[in-house]
């Protein structure tokens, strides 16, 4: 990966509220992350599953659209998702209050 | 069928046959006797219709012989039937021999009646026959019968033989056959069999074809169970690829007839380097994107205000707004630097350019900067570039919103692209003689040629106006006008050459419509109208200002009036051709920028270096602004820059200490025109002209009256 890209990693990750950046294969496998190991497993797992299937939700209503973003808002945090062809990144980010 | 056998049937069903035989012929014969004429077929048959026989019994055998029959005895085999025939069998996986049962098919079974007299069974037979036939005529009917029949046939024999010649020689034999059998049947033991010449049977084996069989065993093709999952999606991918490769390949097809093919390991490099690049950058992207997000949940109080907030006051106040303070924009890294310029990009409204230097002569830094914010991000610029020297000024081009133009402090002006690289610049003006030997203070893109080229203007602290074209791979530089100190209005410029000095242009501005004409505004407060047809004169010269002059700008509206502000403390509003101004603001501090709404042909935008933000609607007070606002702290900052956001009701106000602030203009500050009944129908640019006009036509009656009246802000005065 590029300068820029751990670049813009790392000002992500001083962003206030964000928790941690996992970046994420297509199969699913975590190639890159801020946060701990177990949860990061448990992020990458569940997330690219459900980032996958509103990929395919969005797909499915029309074919040549696509997902280009993914937000779940919780009471807790919000976790993000920019999908793309070859990777994931997944953002957790707690709100500012 | 073995022979024997055949045989051993015969001679097992000899006797029953042999009678019933006798048995017809007699009856034969005696229908023959009884019926004579009268059934020809009969007698067709018989082919004895002339045969008159004595009626003597002379030559009996002759009948004998004829009816004698003869045996042919055929065997069923099939020569072409091959011996070796094998046969694959699918169960032990082996050639085994096929073998036949049967060869023949019996299509009918007639039981023959003919035996060789000769032979050794007839001979048997007929002593069987004798044995039978006296028990016979004991028990049924006499042998005279047998005897009678016989003769009968003898004669008619005999009848035969006198028709055709017969040798004597035969008639002897016949004779002494006829004297055996007469013997035999007067005996009753001898036995009448069939003659062997008189009959015959015959069958006929034809070809039988071949029943073949043939047969190959393959291989079973591999079976496996495929199982996948297919949307509406998955379908559409496979077919856009597909149609995709058909598409390359038609034009590699195209492309290899056309060139020559490029080295195969060249090509997988290539591709493995452009996937990595594509990886990046679709990551980068993502990145972006991302970061958006986090930003707008970090300023999510901010983004509500920015879109939804109207400040209630307003309704209370007479005619007087506020602006609400929203983000604001700070780049870490050059905090040193203030800011020079801002520009909204004229496509995409939430994007500006800020460019970053420093007004200060004594500390120059030796680098400047500039940005592209997104109002989406106020955290990180979308795009950084740096420069070599501090950057005074930039501007979009106006239909390409990619290309920036910056002019920078030591004279040279460059052009970037910022859909390929923001890093470096496409265009650059060369460092020794090809560009500005003073501060570039504005550059502005200028209306395109007719053959396509763009161009732009600059101006400088040296005096000069630039006018740059944008050819294939430089930058061609025309001198449009070189400024003079305190010229005679209309003078010509070249002959006073020598004891003249040069004026510092400050800004310029070009007018709306007329691509020719464009306003100079210098540092000893003197605006100059010019065109770029007539190089060496002034069209106008205003004496608008005593300190230099910071902006011009030309009313969204109306191209005949414009505003400019200066370091003296005021800002004045004019209109074409005309001496004095239409208005005159004065302001408690030196005054860096003036802008007109586009909004609203009446609404006027200022900052100060006093840290305020004037706005002025004419239309609603033509003497005082309708909202002063304090932006930053006094003490420190410096405000410098001003834009109006072309689209949105939000200005962006830079300082000295590098920071944008985005405000948001009050309900109060953007009051539409109202419309009238008669107006009803007419178009908002109308209007807005039309209140301008209406504006205008009171302020010019006075000063035509009297040159001195100057309208001016009630609290302060002019230096």
């Amino acid at each position: 990966m590029s300068n820029e890209v751990d670049e813009i990693m790392k000002r992500i990750q001083s962003y206030k509220g964000v928790v941690g950046t996992i970046v994420v294969t297509s199969e699913g496998i975590p190639i890159k992350t801020t946060l701990d190991n177990t949860t990061t497993v448990q992020y990458a797992g569940l997330v690219s599953h459900l980032a996958d299937k509103a990929r395919s939700v969005v797909r499915d209503l029309d074919p040549t659209n696509d997902l280009t973003f993914l937000r779940v808002k919780s009471k807790k945090h919000e976790i993000m998702v920019a999908p793309d062809k070859d990777f994931k990144i997944i953002t957790v980010q707690y709100p500012a209050e | 069928m073995p022979s024997p056998n055949i045989i051993k049937k015969v001679s097992g069903k000899t006797a029953p046959v042999l009678r019933s035989r006798i048995s017809t012929r007699q009856f034969r014969f005696s229908k023959d006797g009884t019926e004579d004429g009268s059934s020809h077929d009969l007698q067709q048959w018989l082919k004895r219709k002339q045969s008159v026989w004595p009626t003597d019994n002379l030559n009996p055998f002759v009948d004998k012989e004829q009816v004698e029959e003869i045996s042919l005895n055929l065997f069923v085999g099939d020569p072409q039937l091959p011996d070796n025939l094998v046969e694959f069998s699918f169960k032990e996986r082996a050639f085994v021999p096929v073998i036949f049962h049967d060869q023949s098919l019996i299509l009918l079974e007639n039981e023959g009646t003919c035996l060789h007299i000769e032979s050794q069974e007839a001979k048997e037979l007929t002593a069987a026959v004798s044995s039978i036939s006296t028990e016979v005529i004991e028990e049924k009917e006499p042998s005279d019968e047998i005897v009678e029949t016989i003769n009968e046939s003898l004669k008619n024999c005999e009848e035969e033989e006198s028709a055709d010649e017969i040798d004597d020689d035969e008639i002897k034999d016949i004779k002494d056959e006829k004297d055996a059998i007469a013997k035999q049947s007067t005996l009753g033991k001898t036995k009448k069999l069939m003659n062997q010449f008189n009959f015959c049977e015959r069958a006929t084996i034809t070809y039988s074809n071949f029943l073949k069989n043939t047969g190959t065993q393959t291989k079973p093709p591999i079976r496996m169970t495929f199982s996948n999952y297919a949307t509406q999606w998955i379908i559409y991918d496979s077919y856009q690829e597909n149609y995709e490769m058909q598409e390359r390949e038609k034009e590699k097809g195209k492309r290899e007839k056309s060139t020559v093919l490029i080295k195969k390991e060249d090509f997988q490099k290539k591709f493995v380097t452009d996937r990595n690049d594509v990886m990046n950058t679709n990551m980068i992207k993502k990145l972006l994107i991302l970061e958006r997000m986090i930003n707008q949940n970090i300023f999510d109080d901010i983004l509500q205000d920015f879109r939804y907030y109207e400040d209630p006051s307003d309704e209370f106040q007479n005619s007087t707004g506020t602006l609400l303070p929203l983000w604001k924009f700070q780049f870490q890294e050059i905090k040193k630097l203030s800011v020079t310029d801002i520009k909204w990009n004229p496509r995409y409204f939430d994007l500006f350019g800020v460019s970053f230097g420093t007004f200060d002569f004594q500390k120059q830094s030796s680098n400047g900067c500039f940005c592209l914010w997104s109002l989406k991000n106020p955290s990180y610029p979308d795009f950084v570039t740096y420069t070599q020297s501090g950057v005074m000024s930039l501007d979009f081009h106006i239909s390409r919103p990619y290309l920036v133009v910056v002019g920078l402090h030591n004279g040279t002006v460059a052009v970037y692209d910022f859909r390929f690289n923001s890093k470096s610049p496409i265009y650059q003006s060369n460092h020794v003689d090809n560009k500005h030997c003073g501060i570039v203070w504005q550059v502005q893109w200028g209306e395109d040629l007719t053959d396509g080229e763009m161009i732009f203007y600059s101006v400088s602290s040296d005096g000069s106006v630039f006018n740059w074209i944008l050819m294939q791979n430089y930058l061609s530089l025309t001198s449009i006008i070189t400024l003079y100190n305190k010229p005679e209005p209309n003078s010509l410029l070249i002959n006073e050459e020598n004891n003249q000095l040069k004026d510092c242009g400050m800004c310029i501005a070009l007018h709306p419509t007329d691509h020719l004409l464009f306003l100079i505004g210098t540092e000893e407060g003197y605006i100059y109208k010019c065109s770029t047809a007539y190089l060496a004169t002034y069209l106008f010269t205003y004496e608008a200002h005593h300190m230099p002059v910071h902006r011009l700008d030309y009313n969204k509206y109306s191209p005949n009036i414009f505003a400019s502000c200066s370091a003296d403390w005021s800002i004045k509003i004019w209109e074409d051709n005309r001496k004095e101004p239409l208005f005159v603001f004065d302001t408690a501090s030196s005054v860096a920028d003036v802008k007109w709404a586009p909004y609203s042909s009446t609404v006027l935008a200022a900052v100060c270096f006093d840290c305020k933000t004037y706005v002025f609607d004419l239309n609603v007070d033509k003497y005082k602004a309708i909202c002063v606002q304090t932006i930053c702290s006094k003490k420190f900052n410096k405000l410098t820059k001003l834009a109006f956001n072309w689209k949105l009701p939000v200005i962006v106000v830079g300082d000295d200490k590098g920071i944008s602030s985005v405000l948001k203009l009050s309900p109060n500050l953007r009051i539409k025109p109202r419309v009238t009944k008669k107006q009803q129908g007419v178009d908002l640019n109308e209007l807005e002209i039309i209140k301008l006009e209406k504006l205008l036509s009171l302020i010019r009656e006075p000063t035509e009256k009297s040159k001195s009246i100057i309208i001016q802000s009630s609290d302060s005065t002019s230096i």
